[in-house]
């Protein structure tokens, strides 16, 4: 750089504009210009918002105010009241079963989208797919209390067929019910990305192994599977991050013992007044979370270098 | 291969079906002539979409949850068009957790986005209301309207904006030119989508909302009551008809982009 | 030669990855140049430094006597055909064409008539209303190629045009922008990865390896006086023997060549200029000759047997080993009428020339 100015015999002051010119029209400069306004929102909005429920997770509580005592007998409680451990413990257990379920009945929607659609009909499939995630939530999880409903569409069916002479109660108000619903509303969450990793395999891989020797069953198992485990591994975390937390779900059809710790986080906030026990809930929520996403991606971290080759 | 498939049609069609089968039912009691939301069906009617029209209370939440979703599309696909330019076309230090912490808002929880914003407002003493609904929703909308406009930018062959540069044009007069025309249908999809997320959102608004409830908290304090339930069941069935027509929109301009810039479909959203 | 490009030390660092390493060479008015190298060899880079998309680490650029430094792309006088054309597929062939005529003075009619006037010279005359994306490769490139020279720049840049096309339409375009550039007589600088179309279409080329110019030369001196080993690799085929010099007598150097013997070799016969100890001697395919029964040799003579033999219809391709040597050297042979392909295994006489070696140490 120093040569340019020296050749023409220019004062070094015009060097040290035009080294500042080159940074300001240089790669990193216009990025972390571009990006500046979206980064400084997240930054406000959501950085600074965590913080907050850190700070508050530690703070005293006194009754419509809270006091600047910095304390850890919120994490105490969170952790240490029997009924938070339960609440905890059954959300954890509902995402992991939701999860699985999702997952498992979603792999062979996505392996018939990607296999067996004909190219052309691909994406009319993932659209059909994907409408009915885009439709009215609070709507969808309430009409499934109308199909499991005491009167509902499964029961008063069953009834009219005679299969059954009372209603069936186990369906509805309980852990169930939740993890039915979850299901349903995060199937396109667990289809898509299986959808994606499945799109990016080589076909000729799979005739490869059949070439070599391997059953169609056995081609699956040892080639197309740990293929497409980065788009398992996504979906896994995908459906079971938001699950953990879903608050509507719980609240309409799971009744009392099918509460989970949303419901608690929301009591804590808007009914009970208590923000710093409410932030210590969330962020133990999330640490949990966050805990087992990396126990997870830790565990399936083989499948996952493939991806970067 | 093809008798293969079979087995797995036939799955496939039955997923479809638990995956629809809460939407169908929601015309059926919408017109169901009975309070009660349950078989067997009562006659036809369609009392209850007039009723919709004599409840001042819905109307206000409906002009609520509009104003909120349209402001909530055009500001998130603005930001979304900044980071997503800036992620697809420049490489600078530390872009790889900038980028991750913006879409970290797809992978959490959102009542902890709910709580910890109004842990924030209440906290600088800022009164909720519709604006604070957008501030939430901007947040989870942007990382959609992101990955939207990533796979625009990435179909966008960089050598077409150094050709307009080429031939005379500045980098602005490129962007207007250039840049903007061939990432329009993604910029209509973003903010399709993102207003259709904010319509339907429900935790971020139900914390945030304050005095003026939107479409799903109205919704929501509604399915208490016994009563509402087949008016509520009519609403939904407008609110799914709406949604699916602006899907199939979004969908229309998605496909449309990607005819223009000569590409193959790799899929749908997301 | 009167030089309208100018470049000077040119260095070009990505962060610690050195992509230019001291380029120097003058490129002259009106005239075809190439840059030829293998991928990653710079090349591209250096064309984008002249057209202004990257700035320089080091050094100057002077585009016809102006200096270029912080000129950007769209006030130099210089324009660029792409390796995918950029053709805007949201505009018509015409609106692509007019796209830089933008803020010209001129009336719309005249612009319309300088677009129509840019696409006959492409052979594209009547397609101004066509849909852009529709185009076929060979038309992109014509639109391309129209869309450039209707602002009539000093210099035209074209980063490997024709790399995206088959042969037949490639070799088809090959003679096409040959003829183009002596129609409008302005100065094309070519980025090929291709040595034949380098040679073909170039006035003067320069082989680029790792981020240096190995060689600048005009074809034909390219060709026959290839300056190392790693540029006659680069440039058709080169057949290498083991040498080593045994003297240096004024002009003349005797060279004692592996298989072949002493040989006395011209100065020019070594153009990379260092002349004493181990190294090789090449020589072309085409310079080397089987001797068929009853001809008669012209030059030197060697003995060998035949090892491989590829039969390509007009040419045949052969590979012998010289008695005394272990490398098959390939010769290629026309395959006249009455002349017979030799088989494997066969002995044969190699007739040859010292003056077409070229001695690299």
């Amino acid at each position: 750089m120093g040569a340019t100015g020296a050749n023409r015999g220019q004062p070094a002051i015009m060097d040290a504009k035009t080294r500042w010119g080159r940074f300001r029209r240089s790669e990193a400069a216009s990025g972390l210009l571009l990006i500046s306004p979206t980064a400084l929102y997240a930054l406000l909005m959501l950085a600074v918002p965590l913080a907050a429920i850190l700070l508050y997770s530690v703070l005293t509580d006194g009754y419509l105010t809270v006091e600047w005592t910095p304390t850890l007998a919120n994490y105490a409680e969170a952790w240490g009241d029997p009924l938070y451990r339960q609440v905890m413990l059954r959300s954890l257990f509902v995402s992991a079963t939701v999860t699985l379920v999702t997952v498992l009945l979603a792999y062979p929607v996505a392996y018939y989208v990607s296999f067996h659609v004909s190219p052309s009909r691909k994406s009319l499939w993932l659209f059909l797919i994907t409408i009915p995630f885009w439709t009215s939530y609070l709507i969808r999880v309430f009409l499934w209390k109308v199909i499991l409903g005491f009167n509902g569409v499964v029961n008063s069916s069953l009834m009219t067929l005679g299969i059954i002479d009372e209603p069936l109660t186990f369906i509805l108000y309980n852990v169930n019910a939740v993890v039915i619903t979850l299901a349903h509303a995060y199937a396109p969450f667990a289809i898509l990305p299986i959808f994606v990793a499945l799109e990016k395999i080589d076909r000729s891989l799979l005739e490869a192994s059949q070439d070599l020797g391997e059953s169609r069953l056995l081609t699956f198992w040892r080639v197309t599977l740990p293929l497409s485990m980065p788009g398992v591994v996504a979906a896994v975390l995908i459906v079971f991050i938001p699950t953990i937390g879903d608050y509507v779900t719980p609240q309409l059809v799971g009744g009392p013992e099918g509460r989970m710790i949303s419901n608690a986080i929301q009591l804590q906030y808007l009914r009970l007044d208590n923000y710093p026990l409410g932030s210590a809930l969330a962020v133990s929520a999330m640490a949990i979370v966050t805990a087992v996403s990396l126990v997870f991606l830790f565990l399936n971290r083989r499948f996952l270098r493939v991806r970067q080759q | 291969m093809r008798s293969k498939g079979t087995g797995f049609r036939a799955y496939t069609i039955a997923y479809l079906i638990f995956l629809y089968a809460p939407i169908v039912l929601l015309p059926i009691f919408a017109f169901n002539n009975s309070t009660i939301i349950a078989f067997p069906l009562a006659g036809f009617t369609t009392n209850w979409f007039r009723e919709l029209a004599t409840i001042p209370a819905l109307h206000h939440a409906v002009w609520n949850s509009l104003v909120i979703a349209v402001s909530t599309s055009i500001l998130s696909t603005c930001l979304g068009v900044f980071a997503a330019r800036a992620s697809t076309r420049y490489d600078f230090p530390g872009k790889g957790p900038i980028i991750g912490f913006i879409m970290l808002p797809l992978v959490l929880p959102e009542i902890i986005v709910a709580v910890s914003l109004l842990v924030v407002l209440l906290g600088i003493g800022i009164e909720l209301s519709a604006w604070t609904v957008i501030l939430g929703h901007v947040l989870i909308c942007t990382p959609f309207s992101i990955a939207i406009l990533n796979s625009a930018f990435q179909s966008l062959d960089k050598s077409l904006e150094e050709a307009a540069i080429d031939l005379g044009e500045t980098r602005w007069s490129t962007f207007r030119l250039i840049t903007f025309p061939l990432i329009m249908p993604g910029i209509i999809s973003s903010l399709l989508i993102s207003f259709t997320i904010s319509l339907d959102e429900f935790i971020i608004a139900f914390f945030l909302t304050g005095t003026q409830p939107t479409l799903p908290v109205y919704i929501w304090s509604q399915l208490r009551f016994p009563t509402k339930l087949p008016s509520i069941m009519a609403l939904g069935t407008i609110l799914v008809a709406l949604s699916i027509t602006l899907l199939i929109i979004a969908e229309y301009f998605r496909r449309r982009g990607i005819a223009r810039s000569g590409g193959q479909d790799a899929g749908g959203f997301l | 030669m009167k030089p309208i490009i100018q470049i000077r030390d040119v260095h070009k660092y990505y962060g610690d990855y050195h992509a230019l390493r001291g380029i120097n060479v003058d490129i002259g008015e009106g005239e075809f140049f190439s840059l030829l190298g293998p991928s990653g060899c710079g090349k591209t880079t250096l064309l984008r430094t002249i057209a202004g998309f990257e700035d320089l680490s080091q050094g100057t650029i002077h585009i016809d006597g102006r200096l270029m430094e912080g000129v950007p792309p769209n006030k130099r006088p210089t324009n660029m055909v792409f390796q995918s054309y950029a053709i805007f597929p949201h505009l018509t062939v015409a609106e692509n064409v007019g796209f830089g005529l933008r803020r010209d003075p001129r009336t719309p009619a005249q612009k319309a008539a300088a677009v129509e006037e840019a696409l006959e010279m492409v052979g594209l005359k009547g397609y101004g209303g066509r849909a852009a994306h529709a185009l076929s490769g060979g038309q992109r490139q014509r639109v391309a190629l129209a869309r450039a020279l209707i602002l009539k720049p000093r210099v035209l840049l074209l980063d490997e045009p024709l790399s995206a096309l088959d042969k037949k339409l490639r070799e088809q375009m090959q003679s096409e922008l040959r003829r183009l550039q002596r129609q409008v007589g302005i100065t094309f600088i070519l980025v090929t990865h291709d040595q034949e179309e380098a040679l073909i279409m170039s006035d003067r080329i320069a082989v680029m390896f790792e981020g240096q110019i190995a060689q600048l030369a005009p074809p034909q001196e390219l060709y026959r006086r290839p300056v190392t080993r790693q540029v006659a690799e680069f440039i058709g085929v080169m057949n290498f023997l083991p040498a080593s010099v045994a003297t240096v007598n004024g002009a003349r150097i005797d060279v004692e060549v592996a298989g072949l013997g002493t040989v006395e070799l011209a100065a020019e016969q070594c153009p990379g200029g260092a002349r004493s100890g181990k190294g090789s001697v090449g020589f072309r395919p085409e310079t080397l000759t089987i001797l068929f029964e009853g001809e008669t040799p012209r030059g030197r003579v060697a003995e060998g047997t035949v090892e491989e033999v590829t039969y390509y219809g007009d040419m045949t391709y052969y590979g012998v080993v010289p008695d005394g040597v272990d490398v098959p050297l390939t010769i290629s042979m026309r395959n006249l009428v009455g002349r017979r392909v030799l088989e494997r295994g066969e002995r044969t006489r190699v007739a040859w020339d010292p003056a077409a070696l070229v001695l690299f140490c």
